[in-house]
């Protein structure tokens, strides 16, 4: 089992979910430790959009075909096959997939691959986000479409825009405008918080919370944090010492 | 020489990237520059009959790709213009005739004759759109103002950005004056205000558009005859030429709490 959890990393990048998988091992041992993986979190990983880093391994058009089928039973999407095989890199992209993460050093053709980011954003993200809660900080604005998934606190120095979403284990600080969606204690922790300086979201969601934000015409905007009290979201006015 | 590539992209379809296209190719033209028009809506192509080339295509993108054709020999000459040319997509196949790198090829061998490539994408965050981008220099988003649409084309800003393509910059089409002052469309203002880049041009409503389209003769061609958003493309060519050209006034002024109450209601 140890063995097996160093041969897969899950990490939260700018686009989503990267795992990185070993190039050992057969490939039907890939889609069983992938699948007791996601097996197990499954849940908090929902809905988002996967970059699969295989390596050396090389992977043919049925076996990626089979990995695309096996994320979809998870509601995954895979969206970028990142292989050191050439081969590999031309069957991932006939079949429309992605075959570099965008920022990294590489031509269109995914060629010079070179060494992962290890983290999203400015690089602030810890390389083992699995083991404990530590802060996810980007300095960007988040536009529609755009998901962050982190177990730990996020911050965003920007906006968060319709359309766009962070999922936290922790807590979400938004240093901008809050208009998407952001769930916060993703893994059930109803403690967490979620503050913006302008909290106009779409939707917030904190641990098995849903709560819709009223949308107050004209307003001037400030800042808010909301919280579970009394088994429900409720937003409130930031006060100094809160 | 070394021209120019600007591709015109939007996310959401039917905001107006091919008019734009067309009449920002015609704009061009009509200023004297070199210009070509690509057509990289391949499955789905509409350039050639906006810009009223439909019945000279002998060959397009994909049998210059496949190596059916010489560059050259996809290039229709629009006889109106000095230097005006078509690149026109492939009706019968699909994106995938195309690929990101066979842009960056086309795209570098016209850039040694011609000042502009301008591009014509499809809608959509997929392969079309993948392909339409890879060459670029300077991505023009259309959007209409419209939540829907505001909202597709940040992601497509966001997208561009990810692609290190950006900044990209901004066209308002299909603008209708009188509803945004009585606070039922999104204000230009607005739209700045959600998407945060360069405003380069605001087209109003405006059915000489239609009529254009259908007879393949871009507005942008019409003189000084009354046509509103003839005038605003060729304002927009100015400004992709660096001038600074003001925009065009459009209408009485709200106040911003009567703009929000009637986004929200
Ligand atoms: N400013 C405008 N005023 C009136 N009609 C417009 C305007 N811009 C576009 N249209 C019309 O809208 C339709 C869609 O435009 P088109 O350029 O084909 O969009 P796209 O290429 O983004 O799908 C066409 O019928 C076109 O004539
Ligand atoms: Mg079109």
């Amino acid at each position: 089992m140890i063995q097996e959890a160093q041969q897969l990393r899950i990490k939260g990048i700018r686009d989503g979910l990267l795992i990185t998988t070993s190039s050992e091992g057969s490939f039907a041992e890939l889609c069983a430790q992938l699948r007791a993986e996601l097996q197990q979190k499954g849940a908090f990983f929902q809905g988002s959009r996967v970059a699969l880093q295989v390596e050396a391994r090389p992977l043919n058009k049925a076996q990626i075909l089979q990995l695309q089928r096996l994320f979809i039973e998870y509601n995954l999407e895979l969206w970028a096959i990142l292989a050191d095989n050439a081969e590999t890199r031309t069957i991932a992209r006939d079949l429309d997939l992605a075959i570099r993460l965008a920022g990294s050093q590489t031509d269109l053709d995914g060629n010079v691959l070179a060494h992962l980011p290890e983290s999203s954003g400015n690089g602030h993200a810890p390389a083992h986000q699995q083991s404990d809660a530590q802060v996810l900080m980007l300095r960007e604005t988040l536009r529609s479409g755009r998901s962050i998934l982190h177990d730990g606190h996020v911050v965003i120095m920007g906006d968060v825009n319709a359309g766009a979403e962070i999922i936290a284990g922790g807590d979400v600080l938004v240093w901008g405008r809050l208009r998407g969606l952001v769930h916060a204690g993703a893994m059930g922790d109803d403690t967490a918080v979620i503050c913006a300086l302008d909290l106009n979201p779409t939707q917030l969601r904190i641990a098995d919370q849903i709560a819709i934000a009223p949308h107050e015409a004209g307003r001037t905007p400030y800042p808010e944090q909301a919280s579970i009290k009394n088994g429900q979201i409720i937003a409130e006015r930031w006060k100094s010492g809160n | 020489m070394s021209g120019k590539v600007i591709t015109v992209t939007s996310g959401k379809g039917g905001v107006g990237k091919t008019t734009v296209t067309a009449n920002l190719a015609t704009a061009l033209a009509m200023r004297g520059r070199k210009v070509v028009a690509l057509d990289a809506d391949i499955g789905l192509r509409n350039l050639d009959i906006v810009l009223g080339l439909e019945n000279r295509i002998v060959y397009d993108l994909v049998d210059v790709v496949e190596g059916r054709c010489r560059l050259r020999q996809a290039m229709i000459k629009d006889k109106r213009h000095q230097e005006l040319y078509l690149i026109p997509a492939a009706q019968t196949r699909d994106k995938s005739a195309v690929s990101p790198s066979d842009m960056v090829l086309v795209c570098n061998e016209l850039r040694q004759e011609m000042d502009y490539i301008i591009i014509d994408s499809p809608a959509g965050i997929e392969r079309g759109f993948r392909n339409a981008i890879a060459a670029t220099d300077h991505v023009l988003i259309v959007t209409n103002p419209e939540v829907s649409a505001v909202r597709d084309a940040d992601r497509i800003i966001g997208l561009i950005e990810a692609e290190e393509k950006g900044p990209a910059c901004l066209i308002v089409n299909r603008v209708k004056p009188a509803m945004v002052s009585r606070g039922e469309m999104l204000s230009i203002e607005d739209i700045i205000d959600i998407l945060a880049i360069q405003l380069v041009g605001v087209i109003p409503e405006d059915e000489h558009i239609l009529i254009g389209s259908n007879q393949g003769t871009p507005v942008a061609m019409n003189g000084s005859n009354g046509a509103s958003a003839s005038q605003a493309f060729r304002n927009i060519a100015g400004r992709l030429e660096g001038e600074d050209v003001p925009f065009m006034e459009l209408k009485a002024k709200i106040s911003f709490l009567d703009r929000l109450s009637s986004l929200f209601n």
